[in-house]
């Protein structure tokens, strides 16, 4: 399963600390798998993006911000030679209420590539939960290819 | 319904509170909001654009205020929801406009247009569900 180079792994962990600020940072996500399959991403629990009072239900944005997120990374890892990535089009359907305080998961694979998109499907359910799926997602992302790869460009200059 | 009370209600959300917005305009089928740029909002941290998911999440949000802007406890139980990226978002205020297209008993239908300087420049445009039983 796991035919992905060390170099790719490295690659993805400096991007990852790379980024300092936003809102990938923000969510503290933690990559548990990587492989040219997919890639599975943790999401510790935050009361900032619930919406209740007693802060056990997560927002539907939440997820779909973390699905738009993990296929971004799914891409990186399936596609060689990317410049730039826009997600197209995104569609999520909330399967079940995300009422829980558990950490979140997230299955996302990169179904199909050609020269100028890609096509993303993942799976979000709460960790230990795998058989009670929360929400899906489908989205097709327009590449750019060229001489600076999102790699260099996620990286260079910086130190924060 | 008036957009005061709307307000305090959306400073009752702490997801509302992450996305940092305020609605500016109501009526039983339209809402309008306002939301302020940040830096955890950021998705492309080299053009310093907004996050597709938080774009998606504003919109959400603004079709569930425009669908229920009494709700009492949490907001409108979302379904599901499609997005068209059509341009990117950068640094600074970013707005929302939810139609109801359609409302019965059990069900909502809205679309959201989100955009920043120029109306006709339109940054994303969804199509949200609620379930409202």
């Amino acid at each position: 399963m796991s035919d992905i180079t060390q170099k790719k792994m490295e690659q993805i962990a400096q991007m990852w600390n790379a980024r300092g600020k936003g809102l990938i940072t923000h969510m503290a996500l933690e990559i548990e798998e990587v492989s040219t399959e997919g890639v599975r991403v943790r999401m510790p629990f935050n009361p900032d993006f619930c919406v209740d009072a007693k802060q056990s239900l997560l927002h539907g944005g939440i997820l779909t911000a973390l699905l738009d997120s993990v296929f971004g990374l799914a891409n990186f890892v399936a596609i060689e030679g990317v410049s730039t990535m826009a997600t197209l089009d995104l569609r999520v359907d909330y399967l079940r209420p995300a009422r829980s305080r558990a950490d979140v998961i997230v299955q996302a694979y990169c179904f199909r590539k050609t020269r100028h998109i890609a096509f993303n499907s993942g799976s979000v359910w709460f960790a230990g939960h795998e058989d009670a799926e929360i929400a899906r997602g489908t989205a097709s992302f327009a590449l750019t290819r060229g001489e600076t790869s999102l790699f260099d460009a996620m990286t260079k200059g910086k130190t924060s | 319904m008036d957009v005061q009370t709307v307000n305090a209600n959306v400073s009752r959300v702490p997801f509302f509170r992450f996305l940092n917005f305020e609605v500016r305009s109501l009526d039983s089928l339209h809402a309008e909001a306002e939301m302020t740029f940040d830096d955890r909002h950021i998705g492309n941290p080299i053009m310093e654009y907004y996050h597709g998911g938080i774009i998606a999440s504003f919109m959400e949000a603004t079709a569930a205020i425009a669908v229920q802007p009494d709700f009492a406890d949490v907001p409108a139980k979302p379904i599901n929801l499609t997005v068209d990226y059509l341009r990117p978002g950068v640094k600074g205020p970013l707005f929302a406009r939810a139609n109801v297209t359609r409302k019965g008993k059990r069900m909502a239908s809205v679309s959201v247009l989100s955009w920043q300087t120029d109306r006709e420049k339109a940054v994303a445009e969804g199509l949200y569900h609620f379930l409202l039983v």
